[in-house]
């Protein structure tokens, strides 16, 4: 498309070591200045994800935080149809977010400079975009798609903010559904596995990691090392302080020990202190 | 290498000692080396386990028990002797001054004579020297010549060993022959003009010997009659110390009886011209002659009483440090060295304390003494036959605070005000007080802490024009005062003066101090100053929080006696009033309305009081127009109706258990309280479903309406759920119900929110947030893979702690401070809006701030707590400048929890562990191991650069207030130095909210108005987010148009490409290899585009950075 007329051009795409094209990128088209995007083909040695085809991601490094995936995904559709766009803060794999969650509840995204996986449709729009000239920069907001910067942005972040309390009742009514949804569905699980640890008709009992097995034994950590603190205390409890002459001697013993032991202490505070000037009245 | 010393003495003496001794004193050696060397580090002790437990000896036993049991902390001992290590004066110096003193006593031999002359004949001296006296009136019978001294002799400190660095002073005693003087010349000042004379000869002879540095004239502790001769070694030791030459009548050439203070030494014919038939008493020149007579048997008494203590000179040079510290060792009427020996010298002679104690001892038993002993009442004696000598009732008829010598005769404390030996006795009592608190740092607050006047007192007036005093005498009838004291009118005004004011203040005030005139000094070649070239007086007050600040005066009733005083000290403020009780009483109304007019009350009443005089108020400058507190209060009161309403409130599905507020308005100590507010609606567009305002674009940005916030805790019940994100859904449905609930029972407009609820009250936006006590805990809980439950602590909970459970606590404990001493919102208010104006409102965290303002209230020692807002923000520049941050954590006992133990806890703690704890380390009752206020901020560079500008600060503030010279504009402090940041954003100030803006309380209900909506502060959290790596970014948050930008020392050094560190970078790629440096052009593209109609210039000082 758009590239294959601009390839026989004086500028060539611009490769870096470690196999990333450099791309510019500026605001508007009167922009003094570019930010460089590093983009390269999305590749992963072991998880195969169907969010992030090999052959049609594009990783891009350096996206600025007034590009929305909205705007990459109209940037890049320069280069041919995107499926997908994510913006992340680092670079990973892929992590489901459990269930799905209203726009209120999500946490509030960082809006630094991010990464983006974009997934074309087509696997040949990714070198299409690889080989784009370097001098030729994708331009953000344009007459045609003003991007809001600055206090129009926060005015519409405040009036955005705004809802209303019905339907935030209803959301929050349809995720508390699911929930117990899903809690009911956890204890019937639980109680079936319980069945199947009766014994069935001839007696015999399926034995599980189950509920009914974990009872005996601590299933958090504090459970655990209290556990372990008492067999202490038992033990200790059973010993005698201060009985035998031994016993007492070593008392005194410790004793005189500790006392050398703060002497010691205050005198290198001293020390420490001389060594600062401390005691200079004036 | 001292430590080598004193642990030798531990070791065991006995010569046949085991070989297996010998090898912990090498590691001991060592080990003490390198702690006296470079190393400056505290590294907590690790003996080894032979050293520990070594048998140990007697002597050892003993000195162990000794430290234990004597001092509640071997360090105190310690420390005491290094500090009189400190001030000692060392060998050389010592070398020095003998080497000085015998070259001037042998050029002081052979000075020549001269013929006789009468005295008022000057033509003897030549034109280059004057007479260091003030002659008035101008002359006086008698005759004089010069002739060698009859003797040359030390006195005072040096000879006895009690000699202190810094401005070592040598007292030396040149006797004027008898042939000289006549036993007559106690009479009419002769005595005292001759001695003037003797030393003005005296100086012209030495004035031509090389051997003497620099010369000046000086008087005895600010009296014109005693003048003195200050001399210094040529050279460069010339700073080390000065030779002070005295001139002093021959032993007993004048009759001690004379002196008695009830006799008249001074004719009225001589000095005013007039013929009266009676003279008045002379008692103050009496004493200042008397004086001269007795330094040589002092100094006998004294090495006779030091001789028997051992610890005497220490523990005297122990009380000139603490004497100095409080600023009572030198000027007129001041508590000095020579009578500090003096008082331990009675209280060994008359055994109270014994001659086998230690330095520490005789300091703590003196300062016990004199908190306990009133000497203006109870005057002391050290004379030993007191019936040939004036009894001490008569010394108490002329004198305020009686002290007599060993004689008999003279009142040492003859200049002391009955004000000064107050201060002292204050002083002592409070030294006494945080003595044996464990929890001080008693060494510090007691020896090495200064307390300057302006840092003590709550409020400083000052007295300027002294001219003015010499009318008032004449006024206040005080003629024979004034020729006691030998013209100088300020010192006869000045116990009058004061008296006045305590009338005046009467209970508002808790101590009433003032300055001590230094000594002045002059060159040899000018006349002597006049008594009204000497620095303004100051006075302070110390308040009492509880009456002062009352408007009303209320006096005797209207047909009592004592009325017509009371009409006579107010003049035409006093009138009658009637009050509710029914009495019809003289009473005086101030001007009062506000609270900080009423915080001004003490001030019109010093004014009215000395209207004559040009009173000064070293405060008015820091004065603020508002003080806010009323405005506080209204939110405090909105804020208490609310929680009421929220306790009643039916139909929850859950009770709720507490409400707490957790914002500074409701601890008083918000820098600008919310203000309820009208609003103009044409600057706003509407929400449509929600009925709410919305910032109109291309319209100033909206006042700033600060969400105030309450946190509501529900009960705990089976109910809730156990997962983070039900719980977050069942809070927002809780904040659903409580709008409904607040809508229909008492009309307020609500929005509900995921996180929080706005409540719009009495032109006051309250945000509540419903918590559930457990919350946290589920956020650390985990199921790890094994199906093991794991508490592990993140973030989020923690973050969730401190808003729910810290910063509630945090705001009613200090709202009760608040109520235990009235000025702490103001002073925390003055110090927050200070950190906000020098860029340092992120660092220093308001929480961090009321704190630190906290801890000043909390531990005042050596001060009291402060009783107005100046002094505390003063204290406070004070202890950020000056708290040792790296080596001390800093206790804020909140409500008192802490015990001693605690401390001592809190300390090791920190020791042990302090590469890993904040850089400013505060801990509280209920946090004395992490100091979580402090733990995001500030830096190392932040804090040092914040202590800089804060001493910086108080050293400008303090130079600015005492001299009432200067243009007062102390608002020189509230601006920060811009020139040391790389990027200024220069912002447009009309899309910068500003906090204050007044108005009518709206009524409740109507539309909701903008909260919270502050774009400055968006734009730094954007840009923070976005170059965080890269620079830091201050602004002033109460109103600052300008955001500073500073790149962080390492933001352009280029780093090698990595995916993960490419934002805003750009690669340079040189031979293989790619490196990422950053983008400036784009990032400061960025900076305009981000803040799209909030910037109004960006200016980059290129020229500043290192790329």
């Amino acid at each position: 498309m758009a590239p294959s007329k601009k390839k026989h051009a004086s500028s060539q795409p611009c490769i870096i070591p470690g196999g990333f094209t450099e791309l510019s990128l500026q605001f508007s088209s009167d922009s003094a200045a570019q930010h460089k995007l590093y983009v390269k083909e999305h590749k992963v040695r072991a998880q195969k994800s169907s969010h992030r085809p090999l052959d049609r991601t594009l990783f891009v490094l350096n996206i600025p935080p007034y590009c929305s995936e909205g705007v990459v995904k109209e940037l890049f559709s320069q280069f041919g149809c995107v499926q997908s766009v994510e913006l992340r803060d680092h670079p990973g794999s892929f992590q489901d977010s459990g269930p799905k969650l209203s726009r209120f509840f999500k946490p509030v995204a960082k809006q630094g400079f991010r990464v983006g996986y974009v997934v074309f449709e087509n696997s040949s729009s990714l070198k299409a975009a690889k080989s784009h000239p370097h001098d030729v920069s994708l331009v953000v907001c344009t007459e045609q798609r003003p991007v809001k910067t600055g206090v129009q942005k926060w005015i519409q972040q405040y009036t955005e903010s705004f809802i209303n309390p019905d339907k935030l009742q209803q959301i929050v009514d349809s995720f508390m559904e699911g929930y117990d949804k899903r809690k009911e569905e956890e204890a019937e699980r639980q109680r079936k596995e319980a069945e199947q640890q009766q014994e069935d008709e001839e007696g015999w009992v399926k034995v599980t990691r189950g509920s009914k097995g974990t009872k005996g034994r601590p299933h958090s950590e504090a459970a655990n090392e209290r556990t372990l603190q008492k067999e202490m205390r038992k033990k200790k409890r059973k010993e005698l302080l201060n009985f035998y002459t031994w016993q007492h001697r070593n008392t005194q013993k410790e004793h005189i020990a500790d006392l050398r032991k703060k002497f010691e202490e205050d005198k290198q505070r001293i020390a420490l202190l001389r060594a600062q000037r401390k005691f200079k009245p004036y | 290498m001292l430590c080598c010393c004193c642990y030798c003495q531990m070791i065991p003496s006995e010569s046949h000692e085991e070989e297996e001794n010998e090898a912990p004193v090498k590691a001991k050696r060592s080990k003490t080396e390198d702690a006296g060397g470079e190393e400056v580090v505290y590294h907590p002790v690790k003996l080894s386990r032979s050293d520990l437990y070594r048998p140990p000896t007697a002597e050892e036993l003993n000195q162990l028990k000794e430290a234990e049991s004597l001092f509640h902390c071997s360090l105190l001992k310690m420390q005491m002797e290094e500090l009189l290590k400190e001030v000692a004066l060392s060998e050389r110096r010592k070398q020095q001054i003998d080497s000085f003193i015998q070259t001037v006593t042998k050029l002081l031999r052979t000075v020549p004579e001269s013929p006789e002359v009468e005295v008022s004949d000057l033509s003897w001296l030549s034109s280059a020297v004057k007479v260091p006296f003030l002659l008035v009136p101008k002359t006086t019978k008698g005759k004089f010549h010069m002739t060698p001294p009859a003797s040359v002799d030390l006195i005072g400190s040096y000879p006895l060993g009690t000699c202190t660095k810094p401005r070592v002073m040598v007292d030396l005693a040149v006797t004027i022959p008898a042939d000289v003087l006549h036993p007559k010349d106690v009479v009419n000042q002769r005595y005292p003009r001759k001695r003037a004379l003797y030393l003005a000869g005296l100086a012209q002879y030495l004035a031509s010997s090389s051997d003497i540095g620099s010369m000046l004239y000086s008087c005895l502790h600010g009296n014109r009659l005693r003048p003195v001769l200050l001399l210094t070694p040529p050279g460069k030791d010339s700073s080390s110390f000065i030779v002070r030459v005295h001139a002093c009548p021959p032993p007993g050439f004048f009759k001690p009886n004379r002196f008695h203070p009830q006799r008249n030494n001074i004719r009225t014919e001589w000095y005013t011209g007039l013929q009266t038939s009676h003279e008045p008493p002379t008692p103050h020149y009496n004493s200042s002659v008397l004086g001269d007579l007795l330094p040589r048997a002092h100094l006998q008494f004294l090495s006779a009483v030091s001789s028997q203590c051992s610890a005497f000179a220490d523990g005297v040079a122990l009380l000139k440090v603490w004497l100095r510290q409080r600023e009572l060792h030198q000027g007129a009427g001041c508590f000095n060295g020579f009578l500090a020996s003096m008082l331990i010298a009675y209280l060994l002679t008359s055994h109270r304390i014994s001659n086998s104690m230690t330095a520490y001892q005789l300091l703590r038993n003196t300062l016990n003494f004199l908190a306990s002993t009133d000497l203006t009442v109870n005057g002391i004696s050290l004379a030993k036959d007191p019936d040939s000598t004036p009894s001490l009732a008569e010394f108490h008829d002329a004198f305020q605070v009686v002290f007599v010598d060993p004689s008999g005769h003279l009142n040492m404390c003859a200049d002391m005000t009955a004000c000064t030996y107050k201060q002292l006795q204050h002083e002592a009592s409070v030294s006494m007080q945080f003595w044996d608190n464990p929890t001080v740092d008693g060494f510090h607050s007691l020896l090495m802490t200064p307390k300057p006047m302006i840092r003590t007192s709550d409020h400083i007036f000052q007295l300027c024009e002294l001219v003015k005093l010499q009318s008032s005498c004449k006024k206040l009838n005080l003629l024979s005062e004034l020729m006691d004291h030998s013209g100088n009118y300020v010192h006869t005004a000045l116990p009058y003066i004061l008296s006045l004011l305590q009338r005046g203040l009467g209970q508002r005030i808790h101590l009433l101090t003032h300055s001590l005139s230094p000594d002045p000094e002059w060159s040899v070649e000018s006349e002597a100053p006049k008594h009204k070239a000497q620095p303004p007086l100051s006075f302070g007050v110390l308040l009492m929080p509880e009456l002062a600040a009352s408007a009303l005066e209320r006096g005797p009733p209207a047909d009592s006696p004592k009325a017509a005083e009371f009409r006579q000290l107010w003049g035409s403020r006093s009138e009658l009033r009637r009050f509710q009780d029914g009495a019809i009483t003289e009473a005086v109304l101030w001007d009062g309305e506000s609270m900080c007019q009423k915080r001004l009350v003490p001030r019109q009443i010093i004014t009215h009081l000395l209207q004559l005089y040009h009173v000064f108020d070293m405060y008015c400058a820091l004065q603020l127009p508002s003080t806010g507190e009323e405005e506080s209060l209204l939110v405090v009161q909105s804020y208490d109706d609310l929680s009421r309403k929220l306790w009643r409130l039916e139909g929850l599905p859950l009770s709720i258990t507490a409400v707490q507020g957790a914002h500074p308005a409701l601890r008083y100590t918000q820098v600008f309280p919310p203000l309820p507010l009208k609003l103009d609606y044409s600057f706003f567009d509407r929400e449509k479903t929600s009925r709410s305002l919305v910032p109109k674009e291309g319209k100033p940005c909206p006042a700033y309406i600060t969400p105030i916030t309450v946190i509501c805790h529900m009960e705990g019940s089976g109910k809730w759920p156990h997962d983070r994100l039900a719980i977050r859904h069942i809070r927002t449905a809780f904040h659903i119900r409580l709008g409904e609930l607040l809508k229909k029972h008492h009309n307020y407009t609500c929005r509900p929110c995921p996180t929080h609820l706005d409540v719009w009250k009495d032109g006051l936006v309250f945000r509540i947030h419903v918590a559930y006590h457990r919350e946290p805990q589920v956020l650390r809980e985990s199921v790890n893979a094994e199906g093991l439950l794991v508490v592990r602590d993140n973030e989020e909970a923690q973050a969730l702690e401190m808003a729910t459970i810290h910063k509630p606590l945090l705001t009613s404990t200090l709202h009760g401070l608040q109520q235990q001493h009235p000025c702490f919102g103001a002073v925390c208010r003055l110090a927050k809006r200070w950190l906000g104006a020098q860029l340092f409102g992120d660092d220093i965290t308001e929480d961090t701030a009321d704190l630190l303002v906290a801890s000043l209230f909390l531990q005042p020692a050596p001060f009291t707590p402060p009783g107005s807002p100046q002094v505390g923000f003063l204290r406070f520049l004070h202890l950020l400048s000056s708290f040792d941050w790296r080596n001390n954590p800093l206790v804020v006992n909140l409500n008192n929890q802490l015990a001693a133990t605690d401390y001592t806890e809190i300390k090791n703690d920190f020791t042990a562990t302090r590469e890993s704890l904040p850089v400013l380390f505060i801990a509280t009752p209920k946090d004395k191991k992490q100091s979580i206020w402090t733990k995001r901020a500030p830096s190392v560079q932040m804090l040092q650069r914040v202590v800089m500008v804060a001493a910086e600060s108080l050293k400008l503030l303090e130079n600015q207030l005492m001299d009432s010279n200067q243009i007062q504009d102390v608002r020189v402090v509230m601006r920060p130095p811009l020139d040391a940041y790389d990027v200024l954003i220069h912002l447009n100030p009309k899309q910068v909210p500003r906090g204050i803006m007044a108005g009518n309380v709206t009524q409740s209900g109507g539309a909701l108005p903008v909260i919270n909506y502050n774009p400055v502060s968006l734009y730094m959290a954007e840009l923070r987010e976005a170059f965080g790596d890269l620079a830091l970014f201050f602004c002033d948050p109460h109103g600052g148009t300008v955001i500073a930008v500073l790149w962080k020392p390492k933001a352009f050094i280029p780093v090698p490409f990595k995916t993960s560190q490419v934002s805003a970078r750009s690669v340079v790629v040189t031979g293989e290899e790619a490196n990422t440096v950053p983008n400036v052009e784009a990032i400061l593209e960025d900076f305009r585009i981000m803040g799209k109609g909030l910037i109004k210039s960006l200016e980059a000082r290129t020229e500043k950075w290192s790329l």
